[in-house]
């Protein structure tokens, strides 16, 4: 079941006013549709839906027309920045260096403009032009199909997982369901809730406003947000003490001597990391480590057909065996 | 005769109470200074050490100061929170604008407060740092002035204020 969003509390409300009044007179199929939202200073304010690229024009209505799209000036950048980073950019200073922070909903927002370095390193951005609004929709259930594989049956224990992905596949919406899932308990697998610790550093799974998550992310959650995940990991397992720690888009040598250090002290890892499959993972740098010391007993993987965010293999680590294939063709989120 | 004498009474209590308000505006001064020199150290360390958002930072700095000056950091808060969109230079203009009579901030103190909430929030935490900082010691050098003229002004004022009612007062006799 798809989360519809709240466009009045999560987007309307970031928007400057124009832009939000613009939005406001879009059809609510046109917005259901939507994934994205660009705006961009001197250019055409853009939808992204399912079915493609959409020009609005001031009335709110659908053009593939430029010169008939409302085009965005800089005080629409302006006043929207400002509301993002509630007239404080100063605490997002490690976001900016990123290219985008994340607002309630989970929306992440990502930005361009001009770079200022600092000994070849980007200190801030400037002059922000583009701002890209990719919408998060929470999808509940999603991760009905994987959990069986997940959980280990009759011990209240899950298996070491990994979620293979390529970027908007539905690897944080599966996580977020799975994180759910696990703190909630399902009576149907005979599976307590356990102890979950979520480790969320770009605020994109529990979409934390001042602290608290805004997701529903089941009653056992602690959440570390904005927190690098090496740090964060082993914090949490000192600190709460979980039974599972969660943790999306693996990527650096620090992630992974952080994995290995959680797996010794005997807490269940959950994560996710981009790529394609098994292989493509074996060929990076640093995570590589993650397929060859075989730390993960299940790794999940994801890819957009037939839609987005379909479960393509569930494969056991250990023996490389195929427990779940496509050709079911069972969709699981989105 | 008694109409004289009640006209004559009432001459000098106006002139003396216009010289008390003259005499209290320049006592008020260098205790709102002062009152703003804290509120800026300490909204420094909301953003400097807890990264607070704006509005909460100064809504959290305004409770260690009292009266005006607490209602100008209150006010600054409420309209970055309720007009987001606004940016903290012009939410402080207009909150100004609002307490202005109460407060007995004089101009260049304003200019400093404007100046500095020009750029709260555009800028990272360290160059926000240096900005309170330069602020406060600017204050700094507002103050000593303002207790200098409360010094020279403030008693001044009151006999002021009573000699010119009696004077008046005598004339009209």
């Amino acid at each position: 079941m798809i989360s519809e969003i709240n466009w009045e509390q999560t987007v309307f409300a970031f928007l400057a006013p124009k832009l939000a009044q613009i939005l406001r007179a879009c059809s609510v199929n046109l917005l259901n549709q939507t994934m994205e939202l660009r705006i961009r200073t001197d250019r055409p304010l853009e939808l992204i839906t399912l079915s493609g690229s959409q020009f609005i024009t001031v009335g709110g209505k659908e053009t593939c027309s430029k010169g008939t799209a409302y085009h965005c000036c800089r005080g629409d950048l302006e006043q929207t920045l400002q509301l993002i980073s509630r007239n404080s950019l100063y605490a997002f200073e490690e976001e900016l260096k990123m290219g985008f922070l994340t607002i309630t909903g989970g929306h992440r927002i990502g930005l361009a403009g001009q770079a200022i370095l600092q000994n070849g390193q980007i200190k801030a951005l400037k002059n922000i032009s583009s701002l890209n609004f990719r919408l998060a929709r929470a999808i509940k259930n999603a991760a009905n199909l994987v959990l069986p594989y997940v959980i280990i049956p009759g011990t209240g224990q899950v298996y070491n997982t990994l979620i293979i992905s390529p970027p908007r596949c539905g690897k944080t919406t599966l996580l977020r369901d799975l994180t759910r899932q696990l703190s909630n308990g399902i009576p149907e697998l005979s599976f307590p809730g356990v102890q979950v610790g979520l480790v969320d550093e770009r605020s994109e799974i529990a979409a934390c406003r001042d602290g608290i998550p805004t997701a529903d992310l089941g009653p056992r959650i602690d959440v570390l947000d904005g927190c690098p995940k090496a740090e964060g990991l082993l914090m949490l397992i000192r600190s709460m003490g979980p039974d599972v720690v969660v943790t999306d888009e693996l990527g650096r040598q620090n992630d992974v001597n952080a994995l290995h250090e959680a797996l010794h002290a005997g807490v269940k890892v959950i994560a996710s990391v981009h790529g394609q499959n098994v292989c493509d993972i074996n060929s990076r740098p640093y995570i590589c480590e993650l397929i060859s010391h075989k730390y993960f007993d299940r790794y999940i993987i994801l890819n957009k057909r037939p839609v987005i965010g379909s479960v393509s293999e569930i494969i056991s680590a250990k023996t490389n065996e195929v427990l779940y294939s496509q050709e079911i063709g069972v969709k699981v989120c989105g | 005769m008694w109409i004289k004498l009640i006209g004559c009474l009432l001459v000098i209590i106006s002139s003396a109470w216009t010289g008390f308000s003259l005499a209290e505006r320049y006592n008020k001064r260098p205790r709102e200074i002062r009152q703003l020199i804290a509120c800026i150290a300490s909204l420094g360390s909301h953003i400097y050490y807890v990264s607070l958002p704006l509005a909460e930072a100064l809504e959290r700095a305004s409770q260690i100061a009292e009266g005006p000056v607490r209602e100008l950091f209150q006010q600054t808060a409420l309209h970055i929170h309720t007009t987001g969109w606004l940016s903290a230079g012009q939410a402080f203009q207009k909150a100004l604008g609002e307490t202005s009579e109460k407060l007995a901030l004089n101009k260049p103190e304003q200019e400093i407060l404007l100046v500095l909430a020009a750029i709260l929030g555009t800028v990272d935490q360290s160059e926000q740092q240096k900005q309170l900082e330069l602020a406060m010691n600017e204050l700094e050098k507002v103050h000593k002035e303002a207790i200098a003229a409360r010094d020279q002004n403030v008693k001044m004022y009151r006999y002021l204020g009573v000699c010119v009612g009696l004077a008046t007062a005598i004339l009209l006799i």
